[in-house]
């Protein structure tokens, strides 16, 4: 009998602590990308495959804004994607990279990336996720290689504890650090501007911003296309050639003649902070850049788009109010959102512990 | 206290069962394996990188001092008809590392007639952003510039080759439209006969003759094509050459 209570107590006892002991639950704090209202879907699924979370997002801040990605220490995504600058290089035709040199293409702006189906000027880059490793890689931006920025993270105590925290097993390996940065590039949207209060009905246009509408509906809009100010499409919109630094645009990447010179669409969403403008950078305000629509479109490529074939018609006081249309489309509150901006490492790690 | 005792032995039992339940599947449902292994050859001789002349078809000469590829999407046909797939089916043979060179597919017994298999990663890995293990980028085997895997990469030098330091370079890639390089490849096992049985490991040796890289279908010339790294149509010519290396030599029951 007493053997009988000893063996019944033994299994209990073994049951009840397989039953207890459990590794504790992982807990991820999911988010959801936001869908403005009259937005089409996003043009990607980035975040199925790659559930946004607050976790994967503050890895991948930091992992934005730290310089041991590249080789010297200097050039943080953040060196060239800079938000007050709507993430574009603020004011350089091209961006300083590793050693003194200089990028190949004008820096441009990151937002509303979900939306954009190929990421680069011509399109090459076909998942968010795999961007990273061109700046990464490239010997005149970061210059680094994975290997060695794994080494960097895996000795860093703080990375083990943002890894542990964003992904399940924790591992620190290429994939969990390119999702993480997607999770945070991703994540920054453009939906706040005058215009979309506008829209929205929370603001009104002054009567030259109004102008300016119609004129851009009229003039721009069919490549420049509402609410993302692109439609994502590979166009030549009638550039001179570039002869110190030629590019061929688009058909690098498809091979295909009559992509030569075309370039992606570059949404105009927070354009007043994103010079210089074009690939390359050349043309340093607004007002060149619809004097380039109205009269200096090379009219001689085979390429060039059939909408711009005579140029534009835009009247002196079309330009002025174009203008004051295109100022609408800042939206201050994505240039100062305290989401994107780097964060102070003391304060951070404590509640990512679990 | 009797039926106390029986009930707790009993829901013990119950209780291990259902934990165990995944390890009863396999008793449930016997298995055998196969092991593929790969010899990259020249004219049926192994490779050694670096320290070995070759000599092609065209009487160039050169070195190999790296031959990658992608074989992907381990397929079997058995003799009642079934295709057996191998599941998360990515492997990056690379010569240097003679781990990789083989790899073993859990199967059901029986008898094996065809093995089949992609050279190169299906479109889809190519466009689903950031992958790991054999596809992580950390392998060299993926493009920056232009978003995809390099299917097959063999580098090495020859006096021939007009370029800087001798360099002869084939990274072929491209998964889409006319110049898609995936080729697939169906083996026949039936002369050697793939028997696979319970808890034996049966092996599959399948040469790669480089070799064949020169002119199995289209003429490669080192002289007049010492480069080809982007996709293209030069590229889906290579890879029509390379498809046709791959012969099944030896199968060990
Ligand atoms: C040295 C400057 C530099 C650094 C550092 C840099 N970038 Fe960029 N970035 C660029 C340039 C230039 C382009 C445009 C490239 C092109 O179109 O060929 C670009 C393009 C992009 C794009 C595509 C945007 C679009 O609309 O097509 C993304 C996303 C991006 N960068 C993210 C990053 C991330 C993440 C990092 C850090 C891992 C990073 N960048 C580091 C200069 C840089
Ligand atoms: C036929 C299509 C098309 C039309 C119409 C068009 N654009 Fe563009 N736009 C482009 C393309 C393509 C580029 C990128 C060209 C390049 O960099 O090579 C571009 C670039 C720009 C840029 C530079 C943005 C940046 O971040 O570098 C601005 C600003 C701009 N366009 C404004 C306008 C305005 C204003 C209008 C109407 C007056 C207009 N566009 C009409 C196709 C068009």
């Amino acid at each position: 009998m007493k053997i009988k209570i000893i063996i019944s107590l033994v299994v209990i006892v073994m049951l009840a602590t397989a039953f207890i002991y459990k590794a504790p639950p992982h807990k991820l704090t999911y988010l959801k990308l936001f869908i403005p209202k009259g937005w089409p879907k996003p043009a990607t699924d980035i975040f199925v495959t790659n559930p946004l979370t607050e976790e994967g997002f503050v890895l991948g801040k930091k992992l934005f804004y730290d310089g041991r990605l590249s080789k010297d220490g200097n050039f943080p995504c953040s060196s060239c994607h800079q938000q007050f600058a709507a993430f574009s290089t603020y004011g350089h035709d091209y961006s300083h990279g590793f050693n003194n040199s200089l990028t190949k293409r004008n820096a441009p702006g990151l937002f509303n990336l979900a939306w954009q189906k190929a990421m680069h000027w011509d399109g090459g880059i076909n998942n968010i996720e795999v961007q990273p490793l061109t700046p990464i890689t490239a010997p005149n931006e970061m210059a680094e290689t994975l290997f060695n920025i794994l080494i960097k993270l895996k000795v860093d105590t703080a990375y083990v504890r943002l890894f542990k925290a964003a992904f399940k097993d924790g591992v620190i390996n290429s994939q969990h650090m390119l999702k993480a940065l997607a999770q945070f590039t991703g994540s920054i949207q453009s939906y706040n501007s005058k215009y979309d209060k506008v829209k929205r009905g929370e603001d009104s246009f002054t009567v030259s911003e109004k102008m300016g509408y119609k004129t851009f509906l009229d003039k721009c809009n069919s490549c420049h296309t509402e609410p993302l100010f692109t439609d994502n499409s590979f166009r030549n919109n009638g550039l001179t050639l570039n002869f110190k630094l030629p590019d061929s645009g688009r058909m690098t990447i498809t091979g295909n003649p009559t992509d030569l010179y075309k370039f992606k669409v570059p949404s105009l969403r927070n354009c007043s902070v994103t010079l210089p403008y074009m690939h390359d950078g050349r043309m340093f305000s607004l007002g060149k850049v619809i004097d380039h629509y109205r009269k200096g479109i090379d009219t001689t490529q085979a390429t060039l788009d059939t909408l711009l074939k005579k140029g534009l018609f835009i009247s002196d006081q079309e330009r002025i109010d174009l203008l004051s249309f295109l100022y609408a489309l800042k939206d201050s509150e994505m240039l100062r959102d305290p989401r994107f901006i780097q964060a102070n490492d003391i304060l951070l790690p404590v509640n990512y512990d679990h | 206290m009797k039926v106390n005792f029986l009930s707790t032995v009993l829901f013990f039992f119950i209780s291990c069962f259902s934990t165990l339940d995944a390890a009863c599947q396999l008793n449930n449902s016997p298995n055998g394996s196969i092991k593929i292994s790969f010899i990259n050859t020249l004219n049926s001789v192994p490779i050694i990188l670096d320290a070995v002349n070759y000599t092609n078809c065209w009487n160039e000469n050169f070195t190999i001092s790296a031959l990658k590829y992608y074989i992907s999407n381990v397929q079997f046909k058995t003799s009642n008809k079934k295709s057996i797939k191998e599941k998360n089916s990515y492997h990056l043979i690379d010569e240097e590392n003679i781990v990789s060179k083989s790899f073993l597919c859990t199967v059901l017994p029986g008898n094996y007639l065809t093995l089949s298999f992609l050279i190169g990663v299906d479109s889809i890995k190519n466009v689903s952003g950031a992958q790991t293990d054999a596809l992580d980028p950390l392998n060299s085997m993926f493009w920056t510039w232009n978003s995809g895997y390099i299917m097959f990469k063999l580098e090495g030098n020859s006096p021939n080759s007009t370029i800087v330091n001798n360099k002869i370079e084939y990274h072929i890639g491209g998964f889409a439209g006319t110049n898609n390089v995936l080729r697939q490849v169906e083996l026949n096992l039936e002369n050697n006969k793939a028997l696979i049985n319970i808890n034996s490991i049966t092996e599959i040796v399948v040469q790669a003759d480089v070799g064949k890289l020169w002119n199995a279908v289209h003429e490669l010339k080192i002289s007049q094509t010492p480069v080809c790294s982007t996709p293209g149509a030069p590229a889906a010519g290579i890879a029509d050459n390379y498809s046709k290396a791959f012969t099944v030599i030896k199968i060990i029951n």
